[in-house]
């Protein structure tokens, strides 16, 4: 007989089935998702770094160097394993030629480099050592996603032209955001092309025990050893690799759980009506001496059915998305060699789906213990509290339209019911807004000042070099008289040591000049202004173990001097390593410079930075909006497409739930429908007031979802964003579409869905709700 | 003059692949102001008939005149705006919306049309509220009264707009005798006024109090009594009457 109920409750409501069913296996899909990109992301960045066995601690260095004292010293240090020095040729890209267009727009750091030879090798796309043949050339793999080398294409540097022959995965410079690129060619080649620019070193360890990295950096330091360029750790590098794709399963997640959540809203507004229909029959089946427990093993098994289906169909189609998904991994990264480990974390996250569902209709079912048999056979249904909410009384209502006043006065006497409603359309708000609002905040101009960069028009780069200063002078002249630069900055690198309280000695390289011309985003405190102040970066205030309104004691012209910390900010460039400071130095020389610029007007930024490109060949010139395109583009790409497809995917919910909820209201609600038809009500009425019932939940809403997702998505998101170096945050909000657009869609969809839903109500016979 | 009448109605409900005949060709004509009932057995089509003629139910053959207006050539807004204005329902169970109080639910018909004069309804729904004797009531839960109760607050929204024509199904039908009978006084009283009252009943006793019985079998009007109008002493007598028509007719 349970039985019996069962299958009719489940023919009776096919849609509602049909609908947790395919919740479920959403919410299975996308928690498979998740668990095979995050196993093949850290597992593939895990066989790429093993591969190419990349370094521990890498130093980049230009200018002069001393080899024996380097070897020297990697000898007798005891955390060294291996020790290499490899070359990278640094030449500008508008002597750079691929397939007949110049590298002149990238804000790269492109340059040569000859295979390794003991580790930190550049491997193909099958993950091999690259053996390459004179006059051949392989080139970054990001080069080819952008469609702009292919395999056979010709590179042309200088006089010397090369054909691709294929396309290299670096572990230390895949990512964007890593700002040097490498180009592999032979040794013959490499020696031939010397002339092109200006060699750098890489000064690469690798050492018997990672653990050991902070204590290696130090003895490094404080041998004094070649040190003019960024430092970089094996952390930073895993760190590069995963970011763009991390956020991507970041947001997938965070879909995911919502979408969990609104099947067990399906879940307990079925189970709950269904309880409230049953309730006379479960009353004469306890009545009579049945076991109410019976029932509920049978409606568990309904469920554990529904679940077992939706787990496996959410599985199945896995297969079809996650190549796509896979696509940008796969590409940088390679394959994984975990694939049990992958089986292994789809199977345990379907578990978790099935056990979480289940628990959930379990503790639903408890309500069914609640049940008297004589309550049940004298009321049919459960007693509940009071229905009438005292608040807003018809007697006292002289604004709202009837229509209007009924449906606002349903909602809020039925609270319970409609919080199942509530909750949804909280959450599609939720999840269209937060990513829509991460993807402004990063594409915003203004977002890497919270990365360490000055927001400006135009940035030049002078590099290290004996003319760092004449060069410097020449952009600055050529600054001062050009009327179309309304202001400019120049801030220098220069090298400095700092003393600790228990005298140990650490470089610390300071950008010197005024940092409130083109301010960053400081996490704590602010931009130094006085010549005793200084500002650190997260990571070297953590470092340096430092806070705002300690002292830093530094050698200024061979005199210890201590300076207050006045700021604390996040930076990614350097290395992360980085400090800045207004005084002014001429005891020692320029590592390199930067001048930022702002336009008069910024529409001729383009024409302008082309210009000077011209002008100053020695410097590397870029807009912002490149530079910004180019180092975060695949991110920003990555959680834009995330943004859309949480757009699509919460108004489906909204239509799919708004649509479900109605069909189940007007079942529930045709007694009443009769008695306001009977009454004199049109149907036109009657849409109208289900039309407010939606929309007075749907504002509610929408201001909930709004304030959720500006609170707890500013701050879930900001902790996502800490874990990449930006330590402070604050979304930027585009007011139109968080505030005009998205509201106005998610309307105009429930409201489109509550009229098609609810096209039923007329229908209702009156005589047989009234008859009796 | 005729309020209402219907010329020849029939109409059959179908229950699976069987037709029932409800009401066959049924012709009759109520004048304003009178006081009737239908009495009959159950299922011999007499709440058919009342839902027929307030249009609430729509007829397969035959004609309604409502007030001069044809209800089979009106929309389903019409009817309803014709329901709202000129009509008032009282049914035999409690048909009242859980989330509005006594007083809302009495007002709520008027207040489709009348958001703007709400104090002057609210007045009147008092004022009627304190006729019927549950002015107290008002700002109760409609699960928090009796029965008997909740049929006057009925009859007190039926009232509220002002309608040429009240129709009951079984008013007292779920109620005891005395309060049967105080809700009849209560029928009486606006009658006496000047509006028309239609009853459905099963009950002799209660169509004893009308002026004019319609009996009804197996779809048809097969009788008619008419009465003088009830003093309060006389309902023996009237008994009397009613019951040997019932047993002439064989019902």
């Amino acid at each position: 007989m349970y039985w019996k109920i069962v299958r009719n409750d489940m023919a009776n409501s096919k849609l509602i089935t049909g609908m947790t069913m395919l919740f479920v296996a959403v919410a299975a899909l996308l928690v498979t998702l998740s668990a095979v990109l995050i196993v093949h992301l850290t597992s593939a960045i895990d066989t790429l770094m093993k591969q190419a066995e990349t370094s521990h601690f890498l130093q980049m260095h230009a200018g002069e160097i001393d080899q024996v004292r380097l070897t020297e010293f990697a000898e007798q240090n005891k955390y060294v394993d291996e020790y290499q020095m490899n070359e990278f040729l640094n030449v500008e890209g508008t002597k750079i030629n691929i397939a007949g267009t110049t590298l002149a727009h990238s804000v790269q750091d492109n340059g040569f480099s000859t295979q390794s030879e003991k580790f930190d090798y550049l491997l193909d796309l099958d993950g091999h050592v690259i053996e390459v043949a004179n006059g051949d050339i392989y080139v970054p793999v990001s080069y080819w996603k952008d469609g702009i080398a292919d395999l056979g294409d010709t590179v042309i540097v200088q006089d010397q032209t090369f054909t691709i022959a294929g396309f290299l995965r670096d572990s230390q410079m895949n990512s964007m955001l890593a700002s040097s690129k490498r180009f592999l060619v032979s040794e013959q080649d490499y020696a031939a092309i010397q002339e092109a620019g200006t060699v750098e070193y890489l000064i690469e360890f690798r050492l018997k025990n990672l653990a050991d990295l902070k204590n290696f950096e130090e003895a490094y330091t404080s041998a004094g050893l070649e040190a003019n360029g960024p430092t970089i750790t094996y952390k930073l590098f895993q760190m590069l690799n995963a970011i763009s794709d991390g956020l991507m399963i970041a947001v997938i997640l965070l879909i995911s759980v919502l979408v969990v959540a609104i099947a067990f809203m399906c879940i307990r507004f079925t189970l709950l009506t269904k309880i409230e229909e049953d309730t006379r029959e479960i009353g004469v089946m306890k009545a009579i001496g049945l076991r109410v427990a019976d029932i509920q093993k049978m409606y568990l098994a309904k469920y554990g059915v529904i679940a077992v289906i939706g787990c496996m169909l959410g599985f199945a189609c896995s297969f079809f998305l996650r190549d796509i998904l896979l696509e940008n991994i796969r590409l940088f990264m390679g394959e994984t060699d975990k694939v049990s480990l992958i089986w292994l974390f789809t199977g345990l996250g379907l578990l978790l789906v099935f056990i979480v569902i289940m628990g959930y209709v379990q503790s639903v079912l408890k309500q069914f213990r609640k049940l008297s048999a004589t309550q049940a056979l004298r009321f049919g249904t459960m007693q509940g509290k009071g229905q009438h909410a005292k608040l807003l009384n018809l007697s006292a209502n002289k604004r709202l339209p009837i229509n209007l006043f009924l449906g606002i006065k349903d909602v809020l006497s039925r609270k319970t019911l409609y919080a199942t409603m509530l909750a949804v359309l909280v959450l599609a708000t939720f999840i269209i807004i937060v990513p829509q609002n991460l993807h402004n905040t990063i594409a915003a101009k203004s977002f890497i000042t919270y990365m360490g960069i000055g927001n400006s028009d135009i940035r030049i780069d002078i590099p290290q070099g004996k003319q760092n200063e004449q060069q410097v002078s020449a952009v600055m002249d050529r600054l001062e008289h050009d009327t179309a630069i309304k202001n400019y900055t120049v801030l220098t690198t220069k090298k400095f040591t700092t003393i600790a309280e228990d005298g140990t000695a650490q470089n610390l390289k300071i950008e010197l000049g005024d940092h409130t011309i083109f301010p960053l985003e400081y996490a704590h405190g602010e931009a130094p202004v006085a010549p005793n102040e200084v500002a650190l970066s997260v990571l070297n205030a953590e470092e340096l173990q430092k806070k705002v309104g300690d002292s830093l004691a530094v050698v200024i012209n061979g005199q210890k001097k201590n300076l207050r910390i006045s700021g604390i900010y996040s930076d990614i460039t350097n290395g992360g390593k980085t400090a800045k400071a207004a005084f002014s130095d001429h005891s020692t020389d320029s590592m390199w410079s930067v001048v930022y610029s702002t336009m008069a007007d910024p529409s001729l930024v383009a024409d302008k930075r082309a210009e000077y490109a011209k002008t100053f060949s020695f410097a590397k010139v870029s807009g912002i909006d490149d530079y910004i395109y180019q180092t975060f583009g695949t991110t920003i790409h990555a959680i834009e497409k995330a943004a859309r497809a949480a757009l699509v995917i919460a108004l489906l919910l909204c239509v799919l739930v708004t649509l479900l909820f109605m069909n189940m209201l007007i079942a529930k609600d045709q007694a009443p429908i009769a008695i306001m038809k009977a009454l004199g009500f049109t149907n036109v009425d009657i849409a109208t007031q289900y039309a407010a019932r939606s929309i007075f939940v749907l504002l509610l809403a929408i201001s909930m979802g709004t304030l959720l997702a500006n609170t707890l998505g500013e701050y879930l998101t900001s902790t996502v964003i800490a874990s990449f170096g930006a330590a402070s945050f604050d979304f930027m909000i585009n007011p139109l579409a968080a505030y005009v657009f998205c509201p106005l869609a998610l309307t105009s969809v429930v409201l489109l869905a509550t009229l098609f839903g609810t096209s039923r109500a007329g229908q209702v016979k009156i005589i047989e709700h009234i008859k009796e | 003059m005729n309020i209402v009448s219907g010329e020849q109605i029939a109409k059959t409900f179908q229950v699976g692949k069987e037709q029932h005949p409800v009401l066959l060709d049924v012709s009759v004509a109520i004048n304003q102001g009178e006081f009737i009932s239908i009495m009959g057995p159950s299922g011999c089509g007499k709440s058919t008939l009342l839902y027929a003629l307030s249009g609430m139910d729509s007829i397969d053959q035959g004609q309604v005149i409502f007030d001069g207006m044809d209800l089979t050539t009106l929309s389903d807004k019409e009817l309803a705006d014709l329901r709202r204005t000129k009509m008032g329902f009282v049914f035999q169970q409690p048909t009242f919306l859980k989330s509005l109080n006594i007083l809302d639910n009495i007002l709520l018909p008027a207040m489709r049309d009348g958001r703007k004069n709400v104090r002057a309804l609210t007045e009147r729904a008092l004022q009627i509220m304190n006729k019927m004797g549950i002015a107290d009531l008002a700002k109760r839960d409609i699960t928090q009264v009796s029965g008997g109760q909740l049929q006057r607050a009925g009859i007190c929204r039926a009232l509220i707009s002002n309608p040429q024509v009240i129709f009951g199904d079984e008013p007292t039908g779920a109620l005891n005798s005395t309060s049967a009978q105080e809700i009849m006084d209560l029928l009486a009283s606006i009658n006496s006024e000047g509006t028309t009252v239609m009853l459905v009943t099963h009950d002799p006793k209660i169509a004893a109090r009308t002026e004019r019985i319609l009996f009804m079998s197996d779809g048809a009007i097969v009788n008619e009594l008419r009465l003088p109008r009830f003093t309060g002493a006389d309902l023996d007598d009237r008994m009397v009457k009613v019951v040997s028509t019932m047993q002439k007719i064989g019902i």
